[in-house]
C-alpha cells in the first residue's frame, strides 16, 4: 500500500429522535454510548477502525448535542492518539446527506478512502480485508453483507451479488417479497467520489423542487419528491440506482453480524463482543475462582472501579460498570449490569439489563427467559429502580424510579 | 402433622394407636416406630386394600378397638390441624351419657361446610345440612371424634361416610353431642391450608410452650428447628418456618412460611417461601420456591432454578425454570 493513501471513517450515531425502540435506556444516555461488552456500543466500531492501516481521522456524525459526546469524544482522542471528532448535524440528512453535508471536513486531508459505519450493528469489523477486497475490485465503494434466513431478509437492505467478480447486481431496502437472502450490514468504504454521487442526487432533486412539475413517473415516487433537497439516503438514493453499473461491489463476512434496535439485543450483542475479547482483547475479560475474587463462568467483563465479592459467582454473558457493588453470595448470568448499581446478598440476575443507579434487594431475583425476540425476553430495569429484598421480577420492563415491593411477572411498569 | 395428634394422646393416657391407612404404610410405619419407643406409646396399623371412606375402617379395625372394657377411644381426622382439649371431651363425653361425642369448630362461612345443627346449651346434635344456603348455624365438624365401642355395631365392612351416614343416625336417636372446640382449627388437607395450619400452630406454641421454637439473630418471628438439622451461616430464617430432622440449610439461604421436611438439603443461597419441600429432597444453589411450591419426596431442583407454585410429582428432577404455577407429573 502507498503510504500517502490516507484513510478516514465515519460513523454515523444518529440523534434522540431515534433508538426510540431502545427505551428505558436511551432516555438519559444516548445510544451509541450504552455499553456493550462493558464499552460504549459505539467504541466496537472505533477500536475496529484502529486497525485500519494509514487512519488519519475518525469522525462521528448525528444530531445528538454536542455535550453529550465531547467528555466520550476528547477523552477517546487521547486513549487511540488519534484525532476523533463529532461532527452535530443540525437535523437528520440520511446517511448519504449527513456525510455530504460534512463534505468538506470529511475531505480536508484528502483521504483516498472513506469508511462508513452504521452505530448500531455489532459485528467484527473486517475492516481490512474490506479495503483490501475494495482495492482489488477498482469501483466506487465496497459493501459488507452477510447472509440471513430468508424469514428475516425483507428487514434489511437486500441485495443480490454476482458470485464470480462480486459486483453489486441489484439492491432493494426492506423488500416486501423475497429479494435475497445476502443483506446490508451497513459498513462500507467508499472512494472520494461518493460526494459526486451524492451531489447529483441533491442536485437533481433541488431541480425538481424548482421546477414544481409532478410527471407521471414523480408522481410514483411521490415519497421522494417531499424530501428535502438535501436529505440523502444511501440505499434508496444510491446504491439501488447504481447498482449493476460495475461501480459498488460487495464483501460477505462470514462471522457474527447483528443490529442493535432494542435493548434485548444489546445483550446478545454483548455476549457476541465478549467472546470477540477472547481473539482481541483478552486483558479485558475477568477471571476468577472464589478465592481472592468471585468466581467467574465463560466470558464476564468486570469495569476496575466496581466492587465484586468473592463468594458472589459471574457469568456466562455478564458486563459489570463503574462503581458498582455486588455483595456476598450473588449470582448474575447473562446480564449487563450498568453503573452505581447495588446488587445485595444472595440476589440473583438472570438474563436481565439493570439500569444506572438500581438497587436489587436481598435474595431478590431479577429474571427472563433470555428470548431475544420476544418483547419481554429480557428483563430491562430503567435508571434508579429499586427491586426491594426478596421480591422476583420476571419477563418485565420497569421504567426509570419505580419501587417493586412485590412480585411481577410479564409486566411493563410504566 | 400426627405426631402432633399422637403426642396430644399419650398426654391424656391413651396406650395405643391404630393408624387406619391406605397410602405407603412403610414409610409411614418406619417414620412412627421410633416414635413408639420415643413415646412410649403402642402404634399399630390397620391397613385399607380398598377405599373404605371415613366410617369403613374402623369396621377393619374392630379387633383393635373392642376390649373388655367398653371404654370409648377417639376417631382423629389426620389432615386437621388444631389444639387438642381431649381431656375436656373425655368429661363433656361421660356428662351427657349419649354414645358418640364430636368436636365442632366455629367457621366464618359455614355455607362451604357440612353444618352441625346442635342444641346449644347442651351440645345435642339435632341435624347434619350439607353445604346450607340459608344459615342455620356456624358450627362444623372438626374431625375430632369419641365414641363407644356401640358405634361400630352400625359400621359394616364397606365404603361408608361416618359424617354422612354414621352420625345422622346416632343423632336421630338423639345419642350424639357436640363440643365446640377452643382455640385454633383448620384443614389442612389442602397444601395451602397447609401452611397456614403450620402459622397457627407455630403461633400456639408460642403461646403454650415458646421454648421449643428457634431463637437467634437469623431467625424471624415463629420458626421451629429440629436439634438434628443444621443451619449455615448468613441466613435468614422465618416467619412460619419448621425444619425438619437431619435436614442441611447451606450459608446465605433465606426460609419463610415453609415446611422443610426431613432429610432435606437446601444449598447455599436458595430462597424459599411459602412451599412444602417434601422429604429427602434437594433445592439448588441461588434456587428460587416460592407461592404454594410443593416438592413431593425426593425431588431435586437445580441450581438457579425458579419455581412459582410448581407441584411436583416424587423422584422428579427440576431441570428448568416453573414460571407460572403447574403440576410436574
Amino acid at each position: 500500500m502507498e503510504s500517502s493513501e490516507k484513510v478516514v471513517a465515519v460513523i454515523m450515531v444518529g440523534g434522540p429522535t431515534k433508538g426510540t425502540r431502545f427505551r428505558p435506556l436511551s432516555f438519559n444516555t444516548p445510544k451509541p454510548l450504552f455499553p456493550l461488552a462493558g464499552q460504549p456500543m459505539v467504541h466496537h466500531p472505533i477500536s475496529a477502525c484502529k486497525r485500519i492501516p494509514n487512519l488519519a481521522q475518525i469522525f462521528l456524525i448525528g444530531f445528538y448535542e454536542e455535550r453529550e459526546f465531547a467528555l466520550y469524544v476528547s477523552s477517546l482522542s487521547n486513549e487511540l492518539r488519534l484525532p476523533v471528532r463529532y461532527l452535530k448535524e443540525d437535523k437528520p440528512h440520511g446517511s448519504a446527506g449527513g456525510i455530504y453535508y460534512f463534505r468538506d471536513i470529511i475531505l480536508e486531508d484528502s483521504p483516498s478512502y472513506i469508511f462508513l459505519l452504521n452505530c448500531d450493528v455489532c459485528c467484527n469489523f473486517p475492516l481490512r480485508d474490506m479495503l483490501e477486497a475494495h482495492k482489488r475490485y477498482g469501483g466506487m465503494g465496497t459493501i459488507l453483507v452477510n447472509k440471513v434466513s430468508a424469514e428475516s431478509a425483507n428487514q434489511f437492505g437486500a441485495l443480490v451479488a454476482d458470485p464470480v467478480t462480486n459486483e453489486l447486481l441489484h439492491y432493494t431496502e426492506k423488500p416486501e417479497t423475497f429479494v435475497s437472502d445476502l443483506i446490508n450490514c451497513g459498513v462500507y468504504v467508499f472512494t472520494s467520489e461518493i460526494f459526486d454521487y451524492i451531489q447529483d442526487v441533491s442536485i437533481q432533486r433541488e431541480g425538481r423542487a424548482n421546477l414544481r412539475r409532478v410527471s407521471s413517473f414523480e408522481a410514483l415516487q411521490s415519497a421522494t419528491r417531499n424530501l428535502p433537497t438535501d436529505f440523502v439516503r444511501l440505499d434508496q438514493d444510491i446504491l439501488t440506482p447504481l447498482a449493476g453499473k460495475k461501480r459498488l461491489y460487495t464483501y460477505e463476512t462470514m462471522e457474527f453480524w447483528e443490529q442493535i434496535k432494542t435493548p434485548g439485543m444489546s445483550l446478545k450483542c454483548s455476549a457476541l463482543y465478549l467472546a470477540q475479547f477472547q481473539l482481541t482483547s483478552p486483558h479485558l475479560l475477568a477471571s476468577g475462582n472464589g478465592t481472592k475474587s468471585a468466581t467467574i463462568i465463560g466470558d464476564v467483563y468486570i469495569h476496575p472501579s466496581a466492587k465484586v465479592h468473592p463468594t458472589a459467582k459471574i457469568g456466562p454473558n455478564v458486563s459489570i460498570s463503574g462503581n458498582v457493588r455486588v455483595a456476598a453470595g450473588v449470582r448474575l448470568i447473562s446480564c449487563i449490569i450498568l453503573d452505581d448499581v447495588e446488587i445485595m446478598e444472595n440476589a440473583v440476575v438472570i438474563n436481565s439489563i439493570i439500569g444506572w443507579k438500581s438497587s436489587v434487594g436481598k435474595w431478590s431475583r431479577v429474571q427472563a427467559n433470555g428470548d431475544y425476540n420476544d418483547k419481554l425476553g429480557i428483563t430491562i430495569l430503567g435508571e434508579a429502580v429499586i427491586v426491594e429484598d426478596e421480591v422476583v421480577v420476571t419477563n418485565s420492563i420497569v421504567l426509570p424510579n419505580k419501587t417493586l415491593n412485590l412480585s411481577v411477572l410479564e409486566e411493563i411498569i410504566l | 402433622m400426627i405426631l402432633h395428634q399422637i403426642e396430644a394422646l399419650k398426654a391424656i393416657g391413651v396406650e395405643e394407636v391404630v393408624l387406619a391407612i391406605n397410602y405407603q404404610p412403610e414409610v409411614m410405619l418406619n417414620f412412627l416406630k421410633e416414635f413408639e419407643k420415643k413415646l412410649g406409646i403402642k402404634i399399630t396399623c390397620s391397613q385399607e386394600t380398598e377405599p373404605l371412606g371415613t366410617a369403613g375402617p374402623l369396621a377393619l379395625a374392630r379387633d383393635k378397638l373392642v376390649d373388655d372394657s367398653g371404654e370409648p377411644f377417639f376417631v382423629l381426622n389426620s389432615d386437621v390441624i388444631s389444639e387438642y382439649p381431649l381431656k375436656q371431651m373425655i368429661e363433656f363425653h361421660k356428662s351427657h351419657g349419649g354414645e358418640a361425642s364430636i368436636m365442632v369448630t366455629k367457621v366464618d362461612e359455614p355455607s362451604k361446610y357440612g353444618v352441625v345443627v346442635m342444641e346449644e346449651s347442651t351440645g345435642k346434635v339435632e341435624k347434619f345440612v350439607e353445604k346450607p344456603k340459608l344459615f342455620v348455624g356456624n358450627k362444623i365438624n372438626a374431625g375430632i371424634y369419641l365414641l363407644n365401642p356401640s358405634v361400630l355395631n352400625r359400621i359394616e365392612l364397606r365404603p361408608t361416610s361416618i359424617e354422612k351416614e354414621v352420625f345422622p343416625s346416632i343423632a336421630a336417636e338423639q345419642k350424639l353431642y357436640a363440643m365446640v372446640l377452643p382455640g385454633f382449627w383448620m384443614d389442612i388437607g389442602q397444601p395451602k391450608d397447609y401452611i397456614t395450619g403450620l402459622r397457627l400452630y407455630l403461633n400456639s406454641l408460642r403461646k403454650n410452650s415458646s421454648s421449643m421454637l428457634a431463637v437467634g439473630s437469623h431467625i424471624v418471628g415463629n420458626v421451629l428447628v429440629d436439634e438434628t438439622a443444621k443451619i449455615g451461616e448468613g441466613c435468614l430464617i422465618g416467619p412460619d418456618v419448621a425444619i425438619g430432622p437431619g435436614c442441611v440449610v447451606e450459608s446465605g439461604v433465606r426460609l419463610s412460611r415453609c415446611t422443610v421436611m426431613r432429610g432435606v438439603r437446601i444449598k447455599k443461597h436458595a430462597c424459599i417461601s411459602s412451599s412444602i419441600i417434601g422429604w429427602h429432597s434437594t433445592v439448588g444453589q441461588w434456587a428460587r420456591v416460592e407461592n404454594m411450591t410443593i416438592l413431593g419426596e425426593d425431588v431435586h431442583v437445580g441450581d438457579e432454578i425458579y419455581s412459582n407454585g410448581g407441584v411436583v410429582l416424587p423422584h422428579k428432577e427440576i431441570k428448568s425454570s416453573i414460571l407460572k404455577p403447574e403440576i410436574v407429573m
